[in-house]
């Protein structure tokens, strides 16, 4: 168990930059995500706390112990790696034995290890079938028991179910937060699933090229969003992003776009370009116009049981999402109005850092 | 109907394939037990009449008597093919060991490593591949004279390990580079990069390694051109070259036969306990 630092982490790869001046505190036991989409360094941040990979700068510290310099095996760490790598010519059994290789414990400590490992993961009746005779799922829990086997500093999961099912995915998933949550060790989980990233982490750390554009725990992140980047990331359906202009007149402060004018509370001097954030479940539809309400079109509506989601179109074509009712009874065509509920409304600026958080004031 | 036409088809292929390859073998082990005078009729005898396993006894020296008395003599040739077939398993077993000691670490390293001008060394393996064994004949020939190798099994092992060990590493590159990326977890485990080779690598790869030590055996046990230039003649012939000594003897047919039969033993014994291997193992193009 311990609690894991990167400091001004840096990584090149010939010239092209993986990582930027990274900087991120995982605290003991916690469960950390790291959230972004392909390529934007997850993986690369994996290695390099792991040790697979060495920082072109910057250090790593684990329990404030320089750790940069060290090897896997030094640090502790155990790894589970994207689609449960596992090697192909050994049994599950012998494929978590090789874990304590080189931990210098006696046969029966060895043995005790095992069965307790396996039986955590109810894998007791696979142990000796080999990794091809395994389904993704069972692969999955050798794969884990593998790594909670030696009993690490930290476990390091690079998208660990990115390769199971839908299905599947949900059970594992819960699975793994169970049995972090039992054994109390620092886990880092790579994933670019948001709903991934919500349910698991205490807190969710969203990169984007080589960057943290935020850290901070999933209610954070959600609702009160730094970045217009983590704003449009995380959410399903997405974040809907008007564009506009922020406009100072007569002392008055107003966000201006093409349909809409709002008045929101902000500092003078925050004037010029800015996108107007508003979550689909604070967009609300009403047949009238009134103020503060965008003409729209019905262009789809999609119905998922508890609540539908109506894709609207406003003038200028950009694709707007709402939840609403399940009885919702618009047909793709009417004519409607958007209304952003005021409070919840978010602007960003031109470089995409978020100006209020009406919603938190 | 389609199935049925396309059955026929692969069986009739089939049956060419083998009438092509086995005739030969097969004419060649009638022959073997044959009397010299059913060789000597004409029309040859589709199958041995009366088989005798005296050709077989010859070859090695001793006489053999048939049912009916007569007494067949030891060939002539007996010490050459004796000496031949030591010195075969001898050059053959060498080239093999010392073939896999360097090809399995060369070509894991061009698979999965990288390093500066890795193409470039890439194409030299494949350049040595493409040139035909006659071409370096000649220098090595007036190397070996110099070098006192002429005439011995140590100079023909190293002939014999020019052509295969970049043969083997080039097909091995391709099966290696297909293996599973298991380092970072044996780097995770705490194993050296030697030990992940070594303990992990090769024991994953078997079927590569099998197949490498199987083309690298059959290569050298049926090498001819260099044997004939470098050591026929001398204590250090091999059994093909001895073999051929055959033809320019008083002509006994059988004794031929029965030669040429020995030497398809080993190589059928390897292709028997590895044919599963060999199977397994799919080769592919190194250079992608
Ligand atoms: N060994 C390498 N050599 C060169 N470039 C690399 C290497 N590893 C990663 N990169 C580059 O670094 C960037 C970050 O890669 P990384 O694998 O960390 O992304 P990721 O966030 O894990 O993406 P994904 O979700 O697709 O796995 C990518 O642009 C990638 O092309
Ligand atoms: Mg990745």
């Amino acid at each position: 168990m311990s609690r894991i630092q990167i400091d001004r982490l840096h990584k090149t790869f010939h010239r092209h930059v993986a990582v930027r001046d990274l900087d991120l505190t995982i605290e003991n036991g916690e469960l950390l995500v790291l959230l972004g989409p392909s390529g934007c360094g997850k993986t690369t941040t994996l290695n390099c706390i792991a040790g697979l990979e060495t920082p072109t700068s910057g250090r790593v510290l684990f329990d404030d112990e320089d750790v940069t310099a060290a090897s896997p095996h030094q640090r502790n760490i155990a790894m589970v790696f994207q689609s449960s790598l596992l090697y192909p010519h050994m049994t599950a059994r012998q494929n978590i034995r090789t874990s304590l290789a080189k931990q210098k414990l006696d046969r029966a400590e060895t043995d005790r290890r095992i069965s307790e490992a396996s039986s955590i993961l109810g894998i007791e009746a696979l142990l000796d079938k080999l990794p091809s005779q395994l389904s993704g799922g069972e692969r999955q829990r050798v794969a884990t028991a593998k790594a909670i086997v030696r009993q690490p500093t930290a476990f390091l999961l690079d998208e660990p179910l990115a390769a199971l099912d839908a299905a599947l995915r949900l059970t594992l998933r819960a699975e793994l937060v169970n049995l972090q949550k039992r054994l109390g060790t620092t886990m880092i989980v790579v994933t670019h699933d948001q709903v991934e990233a919500m349910t698991m982490g205490d807190r969710i750390a969203v990169m984007n090229d080589g960057r943290l554009e935020q850290i901070g725990t999933p209610d954070e992140i959600y609702n009160r969003p730094a970045t217009l980047f983590v704003a449009g990331f995380v959410g399903s359906p997405p974040m809907n992003l008007i564009e506009g202009e922020i406009v100072t007149q007569d002392g008055r402060t107003r966000f201006v776009s093409r349909d809409l004018t709002f008045e929101p509370k902000l500092a003078a001097g925050d004037a010029g370009p800015a996108t107007l954030g508003i979550r689909p479940q604070h967009l609300h539809i009403h047949a009238e116009g009134r103020n503060g309400a965008v003409p729209v079109t019905v262009f789809a509506v999609e119905h998922l049981g508890r609540e539908s989601v109506v894709i609207l179109e406003d003038g200028g074509r950009n694709k707007l999402h709402a939840l609403v009712e399940p009885g919702f009874a618009g047909r793709v065509g009417d004519r409607l109005h958007a209304a952003p509920d005021p409070t919840h409304c978010l602007l960003f600026d031109r470089a995409g850092s978020v100006l209020s958080h009406a919603a938190a004031e | 109907m389609s199935i049925r036409l396309s059955t026929i088809w692969s069986w009739l292929a089939l049956a060419v394939v083998l009438i092509w390859t086995l005739l030969p073998l097969y004419w060649f082990l009638k022959n073997s037990l044959l009397t010299p005078d059913e060789i000597a009729r004409f029309p040859p005898p589709l199958y041995p009449l009366e088989p005798t396993p005296a050709a077989f006894f010859n070859i090695f020296g001793l006489d053999y008597e048939m049912a009916d008395g007569i007494v067949r003599r030891g060939s002539g040739q007996a010490n050459q093919i004796i000496r031949g077939l030591g010195n075969s398993l001898i050059v053959s077993a060498v080239v093999t060991v010392v073939t896999l000691f360097v090809v399995l670490p060369l070509a894991y390293v061009f698979a999965r490593l990288d390093f500066p001008h890795k193409n470039k060394l890439l194409f030299a393996i494949l350049l040595a591949v493409a040139l035909p064994p006659v071409s370096t004949l000649i220098p090595f020939y007036a190397m070996y004279v110099r070098l006192g190798l002429s005439g011995t099994l140590v100079g023909l092992i190293i002939v014999t390990l020019t052509i295969t060990i970049p043969f083997v590493t080039w097909m091995l590159i391709g099966y290696f580079r297909n293996l599973p990326q298991v380092e970072r977890l044996a780097r995770i485990d705490g194993f050296s990069r030697f030990e992940t080779f070594l303990k992990i690598i090769v024991p994953q790869g078997r079927s590569g390694v099998a197949v490498a030590a199987v083309i690298a055996f059959l290569f050298s046990w049926n090498e001819y051109t260099y044997a004939l230039m470098l050591v026929n003649g001398t204590t250090a012939n091999t059994l093909p070259t001895a073999i051929s000594g055959f033809l320019f003897q008083h002509p006994e047919p059988s004794h031929l036969a029965a030669a040429v039969a020995l030497t398809m033993v080993p190589p059928a014994l390897v292709a028997f306990f590895l044919q599963r291997h060999i199977a397994e193992m799919n080769l592919v193009d190194p250079v992608r």
